[in-house]
C-alpha cells in the first residue's frame, strides 16, 4: 500500500545520523593524518617512486702499444635481460627463451637470481649474443614477455699479437668483488670487471664511471620517458693505457717462439719498459672475456700445456747457469785473486761420496773465472762456492731481485726462491743439509727458483752495473681528451755495488759467451752489434731440460735486456740463444 | 492533468540543492579524469565518455524524479524479477573462471548488479510499505532477508564480494529503519560478528561471553537461546572453512588491509601507492595535472576505484575535505528526509539510498587509505564508469522524487 505511514522512531534516526557522522569523522581523521601529519615522509617517497636512474655504462679505456697502435678497444655486444616481475607468472616466456638460446630454464632462473636488482630492473641472463639470435627474439617478441635486450660495449681485441697473459681479460663481477668494491657504488651485478693481467691491475683507471639518465616509470616499471627537468649524468669513460710493449719486437718474438712452450721477456733496462712479453701457450682472450662455457673452461684447465699459466711472472724454474755471474761478481769483489784463480775440471766434482757433474762430460780442463763463465763450467763454480757460503750468495742474489716480486703492474707474480741458511734449516732440518746443496745452488739448480721476469731484470742489472729499474707494462695513462693522467717513470736504484773493474770483467765474460770462440751462445751473435749473454740449462725432473738464455745489449740504440725460457728446450745454447738471435736480427732490420 | 502541467508542477517541487550537490560531485570526478588525461597522449577519451555518462545520468536523474510514485510502486516487483534474470545471464553465459559482471548489448556493456541495488531497495520498500510490518517477530524478517539473499548469492557467484556486501548493507539498514527490535537486530548481526571474531581466538571468546549475557537477560524461549548460541559457536567454527572457499584474490584483499606491504604488487601495492599519492599531496596538493603518482600510472585503477587519489594528490587535504563534505551534506540530508517522510515507502527508499551512498563512500574512501579492504567499490558520481554513474544518478533522482512527496501532499 503506497500510502502506508512512516512510523520510524526518532532514536533510530538519531542513531543513523550519529553513525554517519562517526564514519565521516574516521575518514577525515585518516586523511588528516596521511596528508598533513605525514606529508613530508610521503612527499619524499613520491619523488623516489617515479624516477628511475638508468645506468649508462662508461666505455672502458682502450689499450695502445708504445707507438699508439690499438691493441684492445670496445665493440658493441648484445645482452639479453629478463625483468623478473614480468616473467613471474609466465613460464612460457622463459621456455621460449630457453629453446632459442639452448640453455635450460633452470640455468636461466639461476642467472636471474644471481643478477637480480629488484623485481622491475632487467636482470642480465645472456651476454655476447649473436645478432641472429637477437633478430630471432625480435620476431617472437610477443611470446617473450619480460625479455629485453640491450647493447653494451665489450672488449674487442684488435691486434693479432698474443698478449693474453699481460693484458688479461674482463669478466662479470662476482659477489666477492662486489663486496670488495662496496665503497665504490659504481659496480653493479652483471658489470664487467678486470679479472686478470693489466685489465685487473688498472681496473680503477680503465673502468670509468657510469652515468645515469633519469626516466619516469610506471607501476609496472615500464619506461614512460625522460625526466625533463633532470639532466642526465654523462658517463665518464675510462682512461686509456699506453703500453711499453713494442708491437714490432713482440711480433718478432712470437714468430721466433712459434709453437714452443716457454716465455720471453724483453725490457729496456734504462727505463724498465717491457717491450715484449710472451708466455706460451697463450689463450683466446675473446673466449675468456664475458661468459665462457664450462666445456671451454674445462678444456683450458685440463690442457697439459697449461695455457692459463703466465710463465713470465708465475712460472718458477731453476735458473741453471744463468746465475753464474752472480757468484763471479761476488768473487771479484771479495777474493783478491779472483781473476787468477784456476780450478781443473775433469767433468765432475766429488764431494764426500757424491759426484756432481759438469755439462761437459769430458771436462773443461784448467779453467779461470772468465773461461768458466764463457764456457759455463760447473766444476769451477762448485769449487768457487766453497769460498763464498750460502748466506753471502743469498745476499747478492736478493740484491739482484731474486726471491722477491718485481712489483710489475700485473697481478699474480711469484716471488721465486733464494735459499739461505734459515730456509735450508727449515726445509731439511738443522745440519741435515750439506755443501752438496750449496753446489746445486751456485749453478742455479736445486732449491733456487726464479721467474723469467726476474732473470730479465737480472740481465738488465748486469747491463746497468747494478742499477735496477722497475719493470712495467704501462707507460702512460691518458684520459679520453688526451690529458696525461699519469706517466710511469720507474725509479732507478743502485742495488748492487761493485767496482768498475768487476763489472767490466763480468760483462766481458758475457760478451765472450756470445762472441768468443768457445762461447755457448754464438747463435745470438749479431753483425755490427755487441750482444752479451749467458746460457743456462734448468734440470727438469719431469722431462727434457728447460733452456735459458739471458742477455743484454749496451748499444745506445738498443738498450735491451732479455730472458728466454724454452720449456723442454734442452741446452740453453742450442735453442734459446738462436731464438734471441733471430729476434735481434729482426730488430736490426726494423724499417724506420 | 496533462503532461505539460504535470511536468511544470513537478518542476516547482524539484529540490535543487540535491541536484547541485550531485553536479558538483560529478564535476570533481570529471576534473580528476581530465587531469589524468591532460598529460597523456591517449587523448581525452575517458573524459569524453564520462561527460556523456554524466549528461545521460542527469537525464535519468530527472526521469527518476518525474516518474510517478504510483508507477514505481507498481512496477517494483516485476522489475526486481527482471533484475534477478539479468543477474543470472552473466552466470549462465560465463566461460571458464573469468569474472563475469557484464552484459553486452551492441558495444555498450553494463553491469546488472549495479541496477539491482536500486531494484532491491525498491522491492524492500514496497514490501515494508504494503505490509505495515512492525517487525516485532522473527517470522516477519524472513521475506525481506530472502529478497536480499537472492541477489547477494548471485553476485557472490560472479564473484563480486563488494556488491554482495552492498546488498547486505542495504538490507541491514532498511530492517533497522523498518523497526526491527534491538534484540532481533543483535541476533541477526551476531552470526556475522561471530565469523569475524573467529579469526582471533581471544576475541572470539569475549564475543561469545557477550552473546551469553545478552541471551541470558532477554526473554526468549529457552531453546531459542540455546539454538542461537550454538549457531554462533558453529559459524565461528566453520569460518576457517569458509575462508578457504574464498578466491585467493579475495583473501589477499582482506589480508592486505591488515598489512599493505605484504603483497606489493597486489592489493597492498595499490594501497601503498595510493597512500604515497595522498601523503605527498599534503594540505593543498600539487595542482591540477601535476600529480606525479597518478600520472605515472602507479595506480592501475586510478580512474575508477582510486580516482580520489588524483584529487588528493593534486588538490590536497582541502580538496579531499571538500568532496567529503559534499558527500556528507548529501547523505545527511537523505537521512533527515527519510525521517521526515510522511509515507513509509518514501522513507525506506530514502534511507536505502543513504545506505548505498554511505557504504560506497566509506568503503571506497576507506580502502584507498588502507582502512578498508580493497573490494572494488567505486565512488558515487566521481569514479569513471557508466553503470555506476547511471545508478547513482537514478538513486539521486529517486530521492528527490520521494522527498518531494511530503511537501506536495502536506
Amino acid at each position: 500500500m503506497l500510502q502506508g505511514r512512516n512510523i520510524v522512531e526518532g532514536w533510530r534516526s538519531l542513531l543513523v545520523h550519529g553513525l554517519l557522522a562517526l564514519l565521516f569523522i574516521i575518514l577525515i581523521g585518516r586523511y588528516y593524518y596521511l596528508m598533513i601529519v605525514f606529508h613530508e615522509k610521503y612527499a619524499e617517497k613520491a619523488t623516489a617512486n617515479h624516477i628511475r636512474a638508468v645506468p649508462v655504462l662508461a666505455s672502458r679505456g682502450v689499450i695502445y702499444d708504445r707507438e699508439g697502435n690499438l691493441i684492445v678497444d670496445n665493440a658493441p655486444s648484445y645482452t639479453i635481460s629478463v625483468i623478473p616481475i614480468e616473467v613471474k607468472d609466465k613460464p612460457e616466456s622463459l621456455e621460449r627463451l630457453s629453446s632459442v638460446m639452448g640453455v635450460s630454464v633452470e640455468e636461466i632462473n639461476r642467472r636471474i637470481v644471481k643478477n637480480r636488482r629488484g623485481s622491475f630492473a632487467p636482470a642480465k641472463v645472456f651476454s655476447r649474443v649473436p645478432f641472429e639470435k637477437i633478430s630471432h627474439l625480435q620476431e617472437h617478441r610477443l611470446e617473450l614477455i619480460g625479455v629485453t635486450y640491450s647493447i653494451e660495449p665489450i672488449r674487442n681485441y684488435v691486434s693479432d699479437l698474443d698478449l693474453s697473459h699481460a693484458l688479461g681479460y674482463t669478466r662479470e663481477i662476482n659477489r666477492d668483488d662486489l663486496n670488495r668494491f662496496k665503497k665504490d657504488s659504481d659496480y653493479q651485478p652483471g658489470d664487467q670487471v678486470g679479472w686478470k693481467g693489466m685489465e685487473k691491475f688498472y681496473e680503477s683507471e680503465l673502468h670509468g664511471r657510469r652515468g645515469f639518465r633519469y626516466i619516469e616509470v610506471n607501476a609496472l616499471g615500464q619506461e614512460i620517458g625522460e625526466v625533463p627537468d633532470r639532466a642526465p649524468i654523462n658517463p665518464i669513460p675510462g682512461h686509456d693505457l699506453i703500453l711499453s710493449i713494442d708491437s714490432y719486437i713482440h711480433a718478432a718474438v712470437e714468430k721466433a717462439l712459434a709453437d714452443s712452450s716457454g716465455s720471453v721477456v724483453i725490457l729496456n733496462h734504462k727505463t724498465g719498459e717491457i717491450l715484449a712479453y710472451a708466455s706460451r701457450p697463450g689463450y683466446d682472450l675473446e673466449m675468456l672475456s664475458g661468459r665462457i662455457s664450462s666445456k671451454d673452461w674445462d678444456a683450458l684447465m685440463q690442457d697439459p700445456r697449461k695455457p692459463l699459466y703466465d710463465r713470465g711472472i708465475q712460472g718458477l724454474y731453476p735458473a741453471g747457469s744463468t746465475l753464474k755471474p752472480l757468484a763471479a761478481l761476488y768473487s771479484l769483489e771479495n777474493h783478491s785473486n779472483a781473476k787468477e784463480r784456476t780450478y781443473v775440471c775433469h767433468g765432475s766434482y766429488r764431494l764426500g761420496n757424491r759426484s756432481f757433474g759438469c755439462w761437459k762430460k769430458g771436462g773443461h780442463g784448467k779453467m779461470n773465472l772468465h773461461d768458466a763463465i764463457q764456457q759455463s763450467c760447473n766444476v769451477y763454480f762448485y769449487n768457487l762456492i766453497q769460498d763464498i757460503g750460502i748466506e753471502d750468495w743469498a745476499l747478492i742474489a736478493r740484491e739482484f731481485g731474486f726471491g722477491q716480486r718485481a712489483k710489475i703492474d700485473i697481478p699474480g707474480e711469484n716471488k721465486g726462491l733464494v735459499p739461505d741458511t734459515k730456509y735450508m734449516n727449515r726445509k731439511y732440518g738443522v745440519n741435515n743439509w750439506t755443501r752438496g746443496n750449496l753446489l746445486n745452488i751456485v749453478v742455479g739448480q736445486g732449491d733456487v727458483l726464479v721467474t723469467p721476469l726476474q732473470l730479465a731484470q737480472f740481465a738488465g742489472m748486469l747491463a746497468q752495473r747494478g742499477t735496477q729499474f722497475q719493470p712495467h707494462f704501462v707507460n702512460k695513462i691518458v684520459s679520453k681528451n688526451g690529458t696525461v693522467i699519469k706517466e710511469i717513470n720507474s725509479p732507478s736504484k743502485n742495488r748492487v755495488s761493485a767496482s768498475k773493474d768487476s763489472w767490466d770483467f763480468v760483462q766481458q765474460a758475457m760478451w765472450d759467451v756470445v762472441n768468443g770462440k768457445k762461447g755457448t751462445a754464438k747463435a745470438a751473435r749479431q753483425k755490427d752489434w755487441d750482444i752479451y749473454g749467458k746460457t743456462g740449462t734448468a734440470q727438469n725432473p719431469h722431462g727434457e731440460d728447460h733452456a735459458w738464455f739471458i742477455g743484454f745489449s749496451l748499444d745506445e740504440r738498443y738498450p735491451y735486456s732479455w730472458a728466454v725460457l724454452l720449456e723442454n728446450g734442452g741446452g740453453g745454447g742450442g735453442k734459446a740463444a738462436p731464438l734471441i738471435g733471430k729476434v735481434l736480427r729482426t730488430i736490426a732490420k726494423r724499417p724506420s | 492533468m496533462n503532461i505539460r502541467s504535470y511536468v511544470l508542477l513537478r518542476f516547482k517541487e524539484l529540490e535543487w540543492s540535491t541536484l547541485i550537490l550531485v553536479i558538483l560531485l560529478s564535476a570533481s570526478g570529471l576534473l580528476a579524469i581530465y587531469s589524468i588525461e591532460v598529460q597523456h597522449e591517449s587523448g581525452a577519451e575517458y573524459f569524453f565518455r564520462q561527460s556523456i555518462w554524466t549528461v545521460v545520468g542527469i537525464g535519468l536523474f530527472l526521469t527518476a524524479f518525474f516518474l510517478p510514485r504510483k508507477l514505481i510502486h507498481n512496477l517494483t516487483y516485476p522489475a526486481y524479477g527482471v533484475g534477478i534474470v539479468l543477474l543470472l545471464i552473466p552466470i549462465m553465459t560465463k566461460s571458464g573462471n573469468e569474472v563475469s559482471r557484464w552484459i553486452t548489448l551492441g558495444n555498450i556493456g553494463f553491469q546488472p548488479s549495479e541496477f539491482m541495488k536500486i531494484l532491491l531497495l525498491l522491492a524492500l520498500a514496497k514490501y515494508f510499505a504494503d505490509h505495515k510490518r512492525r517487525l516485532s517477530t522473527v517470522k516477519e524478517l524472513m521475506t525481506p532477508v530472502a529478497m536480499a539473499l537472492g541477489p547477494t548469492i548471485l553476485v557472490l557467484v560472479q564473484p563480486d564480494l563488494g556488491t554482495a556486501l552492498v546488498y547486505f548493507g542495504i538490507l541491514i539498514v532498511i530492517i533497522f529503519w523498518a523497526g526491527i527490535k534491538p534484540l532481533h537486530f543483535f541476533l541477526l548481526l551476531a552470526p556475522i560478528l561471530s565469523m569475524l571474531a573467529a579469526f582471533q581466538t581471544l576475541t572470539f571468546f569475549h564475543w561469545m561471553g557477550i552473546i551469553i549475557v545478552v541471551l541470558y537477560f532477554n526473554h526468549l524461549p529457552f531453546w531459542t537461546k540455546i539454538l542461537n548460541f550454538f549457531i554462533n559457536v558453529g559459524l565461528g567454527g566453520i569460518t576457517n572453512l569458509l575462508w578457504a572457499l574464498l578466491k585467493p584474490y579475495q583473501q589477499q584483499r582482506i589480508l592486505s588491509m591488515i598489512d599493505s606491504d605484504s603483497d606489493p604488487l597486489g592489493a597492498g601495492y595499490q594501497v601503498s601507492q595510493s597512500l604515497t599519492a595522498f601523503g605527498s599531496g599534503g594540505p593543498f596538493g600539487k595542482g591540477l595535472g601535476e600529480g606525479t603518482q597518478t600520472h605515472l600510472k602507479f595506480l592501475p585503477e586510478q580512474h575508477t576505484d582510486f580516482i580520489m587519489t588524483v584529487i588528493g594528490e593534486e588538490f590536497g587535504f582541502v580538496g579531499v575535505l571538500v568532496v567529503i563534505t559534499l558527500f556528507y551534506l548529501l547523505i545527511a540530508k537523505l537521512i533527515t528526509q527519510a525521517y521526515n517522510s510522511k509515507f513509509r515507502f518514501d522513507s525506506v527508499i530514502l534511507i536505502g539510498i543513504a545506505s548505498i551512498y554511505t557504504f560506497h563512500v566509506f568503503v571506497n574512501l576507506g580502502m584507498i587509505v588502507g582502512i578498508m579492504p580493497v573490494t572494488g567499490i567505486p565512488l558515487p558520481f566521481i569514479s569513471y564508469g557508466g553503470s555506476f554513474m547511471v545508478t547513482s544518478m537514478i538513486l539521486a533522482g529517486l530521492s528527490v522524487n520521494m522527498s518531494s512527496v511530503r511537501r506536495a501532499v502536506g
